[in-house]
């Protein structure tokens, strides 16, 4: 299919002023034809993820539960939510439970934000699980969409590090200990913790990998910082990257699954 | 019952409840379908499958495909929309916990790490930190990691079967539904104060006094610890895993196995045998009360 | 195309590749480098780690005091013989044990071990036994214990004169 040229090239005198806004800004005629959907489906950023046709099965609800672009979806809302929330809320040890108190009980729409973002992150867990039994199930890692699976299995961990995170921030007595369990068992791996197996020697609970996720040998101020930064920068950038090769690599890897499609074709 | 209801009502633990029927629903469409699947696939090959799928053409309908706007971005939409009005009324309904401050000095009783990590948290239980906070998640990661390059079977690809990749999809069943959610509703429901066995419908006393005094496993064979329990428990270790030494003596003319290869079989063989000692060792230790099976002087398993 | 020079081992358009892409590797590696180091700050601020407990004689044989727990995160245990203070952090994960007075044990909330008073573990996951702290007595006669002083009983660290304060004795340990 060839691109529609830009409106500015067109023949004849220039449209009214409006129309000229619109045309410019979605590059297709605003009207309702099945050529301009098609049209708008290849030449708009958002849409362009999908092809413009797409094989029949797919459409089926039944056949993927959405759980993939509901998993995307429930992202975005966390991400919206999150940013919200740190409008009100300061990571340290002296702010952070009194601000998500603030959130809880003084803020309009503070504790209905949190709830969006708590629930959201669990229903993330459980979809991205959820889409994880699908693939596997129907079988759609198969060749050639091998390195797409691992790009997910990726984004999985990305998912339950974001959830873990995130798990720290209230700094309540959950935070507090889930995380101190949590990162001990980082004390404790072989060679880069210094409880563990092997540790490499010169290693104490000031230098260990311990020491680097928490800032010094137990959970404090410094750990409520990098787990802040974590949570909201370093790991949803990634998670961010990630879905880009996701999806990209659904396109290219020649579109959804489905029976009779698998081989090294090109996509559609 | 009281302990019961206090755990299902929890917020936090609303996701498990919700996550029991979803995840069997699933599997109930999941097996109907490929049973569907499997039948169909004798009768006319993939493409009865497809023809299933894709359901009855249309009258004069020149090709199997459908515009992506409207009938897969309805879908999308109606989806989209579905999701967000559930979660503005389960936020709505259900607050976020906040507990007490963090306090380093004092440990809540029983102390649950969150939901989605109560399988490795029981782990725990069986296993050194090491092995149940590092190696084995590690290991997990990497071995989904590596299961598109494991699995070389090309049956089955793109759609719901059973028939031609039982065993491929019987180790993911038993890992991911079996140990890993089996793991997180044991964690949910039956763990409580001092992290002792509670049944979910028994109170929890804060008082009981649970024997959990241990021993290796060389002490079940009177070999006391020291370098004779180290060379048996070493032994023991590497025996289990020489059953894929044997697996691959007995089974080395199937088909599948000559498919598959050597190193493709070797790893598979350790991955699953590391898997099959998960529940192997929490028996050893709910049954025999074993801690540990090998001790060494630099590590114990 | 057929290649009429002679074989060498890089050509010099590898050598060049090859060093560019050395470079390049080079400066990422430093520049992680450098960004882990700086997660390891040279100077963290840590309040005193020295406790000074008062006279000896506020404790009474026999006692498992909790009295330090929630300020300083150990026990003091007075035994006939003595005084020995024990880190109230669970060798297996860090959560804190609360001493049971009627089961005469230390027990774990996360998940279950237990230790003798003495702070050897006997139940549950732990896998040694938890850690004392240096205890002496100071110039006034006065119980001190420095958190900073560490004790593992597995390193033979507890037969070290500050891992037990003989009491009642003459002098100073």
């Amino acid at each position: 299919m060839s691109d529609a040229p830009p409106p500015s090239t067109r023949e004849g005198p220039p449209p009214g002023l409006v129309k000229e806004v619109v045309r410019s800004a979605l590059r297709v005629e605003n009207v309702d034809t099945p050529r301009n959907r098609v049209l708008a489906v290849a030449h708009t950023v958002w849409l362009h993820l999908h092809p413009t046709k797409v094989p029949r099965y797919s459409v089926r609800f039944s056949f993927t539960w959405g759980a993939g672009g509901i998993s995307f979806l429930l992202f975005l809302v966390t991400v919206v939510t999150g940013v919200v929330l740190m409008f009100v809320y300061r990571p340290t040890p002296e702010h952070a439970w009194l601000d998500v108190k603030r959130l809880d009980f003084d803020v309009p729409f503070g504790m209905l934000n949190r709830n969006m973002h708590r629930w959201a992150a669990h229903a993330m867990v459980i979809v991205v699980w959820v889409h994880l039994l699908r693939v596997f199930l129907t079988g759609s890692y198969k060749a050639p969409r091998q390195f797409n699976w691992v790009v997910g299995v990726g984004l999985l961990t990305l998912t339950m590090l974001l959830s873990f995170t995130g798990y720290l921030l209230p700094w309540d007595q959950l935070s507090m200990w889930a995380v101190t369990v949590g990162t001990n068992m980082a004390a404790a791996a072989p060679v880069i913790g210094h409880e563990g197996p092997f540790a490499a020697p010169g290693l104490s609970a000031t230098n260990d990998v311990r020491a680097l996720l928490l800032g010094g040998p137990t959970v404090g101020s410094a750990a409520l910082l990098r787990f802040y930064i974590l949570h909201c920068v370093a790991l949803p950038m990634a998670l961010g990257l990630g879905c880009i090769v996701h999806f990209w690599r659904v396109r290219r890897d020649g579109g959804i699954s489905g029976p009779g499609t698998s081989g090294p074709k090109g996509a559609p | 019952m009281e302990p019961l209801l206090h755990i299902l009502l929890k917020p936090d633990n609303v996701p498990i409840v919700l996550m029991v029927p979803l995840f069997a629903g699933i599997l109930l469409h999941w097996w109907r379908a490929a049973r569907r699947h499997d039948r169909l696939l004798v009768e006319g090959g993939e493409a009865a499958v497809r023809r299933e799928l894709d359901g009855p053409l249309p009258e004069g309908t020149p090709e199997p495909k459908l515009h992506t706007w409207p009938y897969l971005l309805r879908v999308e939409l109606i989806a989209a929309l579905a999701t967000v009005v559930v979660l503005l009324v389960w936020s709505i309904t259900l607050d976020a916990p906040l507990e007490q401050l963090a306090d380093p000095t004092r440990t809540p009783n029983p102390s649950k790490a969150p939901w989605y990590f109560l399988g490795l948290q029981e782990l725990l239980v069986y296993f050194d930190p090491w092995v149940a906070g590092v190696a084995l998640p590690l290991l997990i990661i990497a071995g989904l990691c590596l299961i598109p390059y494991l699995d070389v079977n090309p049956a089955g690809s793109g759609f719901h079967s059973w028939r031609g990749r039982r065993f491929a999809v019987s180790v993911f069943l038993f890992g991911f539904v079996g140990l890993w959610l089996g793991l997180i509703l044991v964690g949910t429901f039956c763990r409580g104060p001092g992290w002792n066995w509670f049944w979910p419908w028994e109170p929890w006393d804060r008082a009981r006094a649970v024997e959990l005094a241990t021993r290796d496993w060389p002490a079940l064979f009177g070999v006391s610890p020291g370098p004779g329990a180290s060379l048996l428990g070493g032994a023991t270790v590497l025996g289990w895993y020489g059953l894929g030494l044997v697996g691959w003596r007995l089974l080395r003319h199937r088909p599948a196995l000559q498919r598959l290869g050597g190193s493709r079989y070797a790893v598979v063989a350790f991955l699953l045998l590391t898997m099959l000692a998960v529940p192997v060792k929490m028996a050893l230790r709910l049954g025999f009360s074993v801690k540990y099976v090998w001790t060494t002087p630099w590590f114990n398993l | 195309m057929k290649d009429d020079r002679p074989p060498t081992l890089w050509t010099r358009r590898d050598v060049q590749t090859r060093s560019a892409w050395a470079l390049l590797g080079a400066s990422l590696v430093a520049m992680v480098g450098a960004f882990v180091r700086l997660l390891f700050p040279r100077v963290r601020a840590e309040p005193p780690t020295k406790v000074v407990l008062g006279s000896p004689e506020a404790f009474a044989v026999g006692e498992v005091s909790e009295r330090y727990k929630r300020t300083h995160r150990f026990v003091l245990v007075r035994e006939a013989a003595g005084f020995y203070a024990l880190r109230s952090v669970c060798t297996h994960l860090g959560c804190v044990p609360a001493w049971s007075a009627g089961q005469e044990k230390f027990k774990c909330p996360c998940h279950g071990s237990g230790f003798h008073r003495d702070g050897v573990n006997f139940e549950g996951p732990a896998p040694r036994p938890l850690e004392r702290l240096a205890i002496a007595l100071d110039a006034e006669k006065n119980l001190v214990v420095d958190t900073a002083v560490v004790l593992r009983r597995e390193r033979g660290e507890w037969s070290r004169a500050d891992a037990f304060l003989p009491y009642p004795s003459a002098g100073h340990p």
